[in-house]
């Protein structure tokens, strides 16, 4: 017999639930509830902790390598990885330890902003449109039905490619192709949220709209924002990463993961370094923010039967 | 039932028209058929530029609106679909590629989708047991991994076997090599050059079905009915396998649906990597190559996938649903 | 108990089920024993939590993998504990059979009726394709449903609840069962359809001669079918005698308790219901002493050294009576101890308004015939109307101050569009909603709307869904009093007055609602009604998604601010038994129409329109003597009258 957790609060074998009175010694307060269950997911916690490096390996090696990242050494074109370059160069000379590093940063604030962009647009559009039924919700779904047939990656290309490689601008275009996936998904789910007795008690007291939308719906949405973010930075690492890849996204001098990426493939067999660091860079990224969205479902919504353990 | 598949068909249609005209009047705005010619040597005269532009309808000093007009009647009319700036033509090429994209992708949809589902139903029934546990570690991990990275580490291990065995077992480029005839040498042929790109697909695009299956069942065996059923007299695995089971493919069925645009966009890196003329590569030719009218044949390409995967997602729900159809 | 005997068919001693939880181990049953005998029916009541369901799927060996199960259960002789997932499924739909409560979700939703009833047949039994066809089409004419061929080929979502109900019972009776265990059978269904269901279950237990457990919350259910009853509170029994003993000769207080704060149907004197104070415990850790201790008027030292054990009563009449209160053998027939009632009365309130005759006071809502059509739509991408559905078909009514109004309907009356219309204002095109003297025709202007909402609020029926999880009680009750620009310490002063008022501790303002009980959110969200101190309260349902025990306190609640605030109340409800106690007026309502209305006791008295009749008579009485013997009618909705009920 194994020893699962029910937490009572969630499936509870026996009837009411507690009243502030009858546990005063075990007040759980949620966030410290949530702690608890996140870090029982051994998984997860082992994502946050590479994350976490990872983070602060893209943000310290640029400051700390006395190398630039056009720097050529002369001495060293595509050598392979010796004391002086941990990660080896390229044809060029440059440093690959470096030019990893700088490649995770650019890749990370891309990723990081259109996650935030995303989610708050998607929130907003799928919650709202849930809400005020009729002709809006008709021409909302309308506009994200349209939008996905749209070909978005052709858009994307065809943007970036234009705007020279500028990070804000691929952010920005990324976010434009990528928010009504979301929206449609959170949209679904505003559909039951928006039969809840307590949207109706605040219609009935007059308040207005909008206000119901962002005092009642969103926060209610709250865990699934919250993985849908973890999960966006996932998500646009791939796009940006594919987008760099073929030459349509960051471009020289300007680096990121996908760049790298994209300049290792030609030369795979001849300096395999080059694609092999920056790859196991994408690799643990994406892969620490699954596990950690894995483990954020689990902390946050314990009746959802996707993650590991209850 | 026929009349709202129908309707919803004509809605996709509507759509479809809307945006590649759409992109029409985008490609214009990004890419420029006259920059090909720029800093050429011997330098071209301008109207040697136009000579070659005009008659291809891709001289920007014809106004928009006409240019517009010539491409859209000649669509509409003849099926033509325009010339790229060097003067082939884009049916030819959408022709020939559409179904050298299509080899790749149908494949590998299929056996990830049935290889995810089989995997969600073997893990759902053995819930957090050592199997489970498994397969999600392995799940989570492929499914992160990015295609380019996927495509060139299978690239890696096949010339590295190739080189161990001797011979070329595996081919890494193109779909298809020179001067092979006959039936079955064809046929292995062809596997030949398939089995890495499809591999490196599958690896990575099974675990959201696994997922998605494992989820759905593990939310309908705690169903009520499944209680029923066991309460009936059928075992635990029975009753998921006879009545959990039915209920949850329907939403899997949805999701592979929605899923196929999102394969070809997978699909332009893969055919870069691997070096097959497909759809995905043309995408990249003709945005270097300022093919107007290419890049909006790929773009009506893409739209028809996504209205045929909604479709097809609708007509799932109806055949697998008996809800859906009495009302 | 009794020792077991031949036709003996389950016979549980010593039950424990526990899980573990994140607070810690939940004992769920904690000791049950009982016998049952061919042919019986053994009623086990209790509240949410006591439990009772737990209990049932524990002897069908349906419960999750990590619940812990000790005792013993004796199935025809054989021990069930310890048998595998195959041994038991062998014995489950055959031997003992269950019916569970939502018939919505007990039904596969994708395979036909047919199927799912052939199913249960052949999986025990090696018939043939042809074989089963023709035995699962006697079923259906079993339990009523015409038309069997045809039905045999619908799917579950294209039948009502009560057939879906009787689809359940057949598959339960399949395979001739000797047990039946149904767990709150009729309490999703409306109430006629709940006494066709019941009387469908007699006649099962008749065909079959099975043993039949009957587990419910409503004491007039088990007044009606039990044989014997067994009362669980805690995870315990803590009385267990005879249907008439029971009702009659109680002697544990808790049971006292239960049947003293059920409002009646047939009693028209207005006495204040019962409740009992306090809360069920949590079932983590309980300490060795009398669970109700905490909650009963009459609790001494010893109850709280050590649980009482279910011991039998002394009794003249020889009845086998068992009781866990030490003090079981004080409490006399009446319910009387030491010639005092076991729970004082509480008082009644009275208005001054009430004195004064209706036709005197201000109209406080006026409805004039109110019409509510929806039209049916088809099509996915455009819609377009193919029919209409009516569902107010012109009603009208008044309500004056302090007074109470009740609409009662079953499901698909259209009471609840009614009270949706009122809270929408929706304008009439042929009529008039008037509120506190303003005519919603007449609105024009989002402030002037704003400002008359302040005179009507709602209470609504489900405490968990009414409150929005995320705010706390503060944020809850100031939110009606933020929306009309009500400043700050004015909120903050009314706060804490309103939770004073409900009952509720003003300390826990900062808390969220997931820290209440579910008749304490009740009192949140009236609290939350009361803010803006309106002329008239809406109240959908209000009581009906909580325990009885918890039922009465809110009741009484609603009772004492009506009187010392004046108010009046508009409730919807299909309790008529609670109805009959707070309303002055009632109406009732049927497809669309008030078929009935007037003052309550003239229409529970003297009803007069067939529907009502029938309504009446099949709402079940806690009292067996009263409920074995009852005359009960069927409404016929072709020709519109009464018919005596059969199966």
């Amino acid at each position: 017999m194994s020893t699962e957790m029910i937490d009572p609060a969630v499936q509870p074998p026996v009837g009411p639930d507690t009243t502030a009175e009858r546990i005063p010694g075990k007040q759980l307060s949620k966030w410290t509830l949530y702690t608890r269950r996140f870090m029982r997911n051994k998984p997860a916690v082992a994502g946050i902790v590479i994350f976490v490096l990872m983070v602060i390996y893209s943000i310290v090696v640029p400051l700390l390598t006395p190398y630039k990242i056009d720097d050529q050494d002369f001495m060293n074109l595509s050598t392979g990885p010796s004391p002086e370059h941990w990660f080896g160069t390229n044809a060029s000379g440059n440093d690959n330890w470096l030019q990893t590093a700088v490649g995770l940063q650019r890749s990370l604030m891309i990723a990081v902003t259109v996650s935030v962009g995303v989610t708050a647009l998607s929130a907003i559009v799928g919650t709202a449109a849930a809400y005020f039924r009729g002709r809006v919700e008709q021409i909302t779904l309308m506009i994200i039905h349209f939008l996905m047939v749209v070909p978005t990656f052709l858009i994307l290309a065809l943007v970036s490619n234009n705007a020279g490689g500028d990070w804000r601008v691929i952010s920005l275009a990324m976010i434009f192709v990528s928010w009504f996936f979301p929206a449609r998904v959170i949209w679904t789910l505003a559909l039951s949220l928006r039969e809840r007795e307590y949207v109706d008690a605040a219609r009935y007291m007059g308040v207005p709209g909008m206000r119901i939308v962002l005092r009642h719906l969103v926060p209610n949405i709250g865990s699934l924002l919250v993985i849908n973010f973890t999960l966006g930075i996932v998500g646009a690492v791939g796009t940006e990463t594919g987008l760099s890849f073929i030459g349509f996204g960051v471009k020289a001098p300007d680096v990121s993961l996908g760049s790298l990426i994209g300049y290792g493939a030609a030369s795979v067999t001849s300096a395999p370094w080059l694609f092999y660091f920056p790859a196991l860079a994408l690799t643990l990224l994406t892969v620490s923010m699954a596990l950690v969205a894995d483990g954020l479902r689990d902390a946050l919504d314990p009746t959802s039967a996707a993650g590991g353990r209850a | 039932m026929i009349k709202y598949l129908v309707r919803r068909a004509l809605g996709w249609l509507l759509m479809i028209v809307v945006a590649t005209n759409v992109t029409y009047l985008l490609a214009w705005s990004f890419l420029d058929p006259r920059s090909n010619y720029v800093g050429r040597k011997p330098p071209l005269s301008p109207e040697q530029i136009e000579n070659l532009l005009r008659p291809r309808n891709l001289d920007n000093t014809v106004p928009l609106v006409e240019r517009w007009w010539t491409w859209l009647t000649g669509i509409v009319l003849r099926w033509d679909w325009g010339v790229s700036p060097t003067g082939g033509s884009v049916n030819e090429q959408v022709a020939y590629r559409m179904w050298v994209s299509a080899e790749l992708v149908l494949g590998a949809t299929i056996i990830m989708t049935l290889l995810g589902i089989w995997i969600g139903v073997y893990t759902a029934s053995r819930q957090y047991k050592l199997g489970d546990r498994i397969w999600q570690g392995i799940s989570i991990i492929t499914m992160n991994i990015n295609i380019i990275v996927a495509a060139l580490a299978v690239v890696i291990l096949a010339i590295n076997f190739n080189k161990w065995v001797g011979t070329r077992v595996f081919f890494v480029t193109g779909s298809s090599s020179e001067g092979v005839t006959g039936f079955f040498p064809v046929i292995v042929d062809a596997l030949q050059h398939l089995i890495l790109p499809t591999i490196a697909l599958v690896v990575i695009g099974y675990a959201q079905y696994h997922f998605l299956q494992r989820t759905l069942l593990l939310d309908n065996i705690s169903a009520d009915y499944v209680r029923t059923a066991r309460a009936k007299g059928l075992t635990k695995q029975q009753a998921i396998r006879r009545h959990a089971l039915r209920t949850s493919l329907i939403p899997v069925a949805t999701q592979v649906a929605f899923s196929i645009p999102g394969i070809f966009t997978g699909a332009i890196l893969t055919e870069s990597i691997f070096a097959w003329q497909g759809m995905g590569r043309y995408f990249l030719t003709t945005i270097n190559g300022n093919d107007v009218h290419g890049v909006v044949a790929v773009a009506a390409f893409g739209a028809v996938l996504t209205a045929i995967g909604a479709l097809l997602a609708d007509i799932a729900v109806v055949v697998l649903d008996p809800r859906v159809r009495v009302s | 108990m009794s020792t077991p005997t031949s036709k003996t068919v389950l016979s549980v001693r010593d039950l424990k089920v526990s899980f573990a939880s994140e607070a810690g181990r939940v004992d769920a049953v904690r000791g049950v024993s009982f016998d049952l005998e061919a042919g019986k029916t053994l009623g086990i009541v209790g509240e949410s939590g006591s439990g009772k369901s737990v209990t049932s799927l524990a002897i069908m060996g349906l419960l999750d993998e990590n619940a812990k199960v000790t005792g013993s259960i004796q199935f025809e002789g054989q021990e069930l504990l310890g048998k595998s997932d195959k041994q038991m499924s062998m014995i489950r739909g055959n031997g003992m059979a269950m019916v569970f409560q939502d018939p919505l979700t007990s039904l596969t939703p994708v395979f036909t009726i047919g199927d799912q009833l052939v199913e249960a047949l052949t999986v025990h039994r090696g018939l043939s394709k042809s074989e089963a066809w023709d035995r699962s089409l006697e079923l259906l004419r079993v339990v009523g449903i015409t038309n069997p061929e045809k039905r045999m080929k619908s799917f579950p979502h294209e039948f009502s609840g009560g057939m879906r109900q009787r689809v359940v019972i057949a598959i339960a009776m399949a395979n001739n069962p000797r047990l039946i265990i149904c767990d709150e059978p009729t309490t999703a269904l409306d109430v006629t359809i709940q006494a066709q269901i019941l009387d469908l279950i007699e006649k099962a237990q008749d065909e079959t001669g099975a043993a039949v457990i009957m587990i419910t919350h409503d004491m007039g259910v088990v007044a009606r079918t039990a044989d014997d009853v067994m009362v669980m509170y805690a995870g315990k029994p803590v009385e267990h005698a005879p249907a008439h003993e029971l009702f009659h000769n109680t002697r544990m207080p808790y049971s006292i308790g239960l049947l003293g704060a059920i409002p009646r149907v047939d009693k028209a004197e207005k006495e204040p219901l019962i409740p009992i104070k306090g809360n069920p415990p949590l079932l983590i850790d309980l300490p060795d002493a009398c669970p109700f201790a905490s909650r009963c008027p009459i609790a001494i030292d010893a109850c709280v050294r050590r649980e009482p054990d279910l011991v039998p009563v002394a009794l003249d009449s020889g009845e086998n009576h068992l009781a866990a209160c030490i003090r079981a053998d004080q409490i006399d027939a009446d319910g009387l101890i030491g010639g005092l009632p076991v729970y004082p009365a509480p008082e009644l309130h009275e208005s001054a308004l009430t004195r004064t005759p209706r036709e005197e006071r201000p109209v406080t809502l006026e409805v004039r015939n109110m019409v509510k059509t929806f039209p049916l739509l088809k099509g996915a991408l455009f819609k377009r109307k193919v029919g209409e559905v009516h569902a107010v078909k012109g009603i009208s009514f008044d309500i004056r101050e302090g007074e109470t109004m009740a609409i009662v309907g079953e499901s698909g009356s259209g009471k609840t569009t009614t009270l949706l219309q009122i809270m929408d204002f929706e304008k009439q095109a042929d009529g008039d909603i008037i509120i506190a003297g303003t005519s919603v025709n007449g609105l024009h202007s989002r402030k002037v709307e704003r400002t008359l909402r302040r005179d009507i609020q709602i209470v609504f029926q489900d405490p968990m869904g009414a409150l929005d999880p995320r705010m706390t009680v503060t944020d809850i009750i100031a939110e009606p009093m933020q929306a009309i620009g009500m400043n700050k310490d004015e909120i903050h002063s009314r706060v804490q007055e309103l939770m004073d008022l409900v009952g509720l501790n003003p300390a826990h303002r900062d808390r969220f609602p997931g820290a209440f009980s579910g008749g304490q959110r009740q009192r949140i969200g009236i609290a939350r009604a009361l803010s803006t101190n309106p002329k008239i309260v809406v109240l959908d349902e209000p009581v009906s998604a909580l325990d009885v025990s918890i039922q009465a306190g809110v009741i009484n609640l609603l009772d004492e601010l009506k009187v010392k605030l004046g108010l009046s109340y508009l409730f919807v409800a299909h309790d008529l038994s609670v109805i009959r106690h707070i309303a002055d007026r009632v109406a009732v309502m049927y497809l669309g129409e008030f078929v009935e209305y007037g003052d309550v006791d003239d229409v529970f008295d003297n009803p007069q329109h067939p529907y009502t009749q029938a309504l009446l008579s099949a709402i079940p009485v806690p009292d067996p003597d009263i409920e074995r013997t009852r005359q009960r009618v069927i409404f016929d909705p072709e020709t519109m009258s009464t018919r005596p009920a059969t199966v």
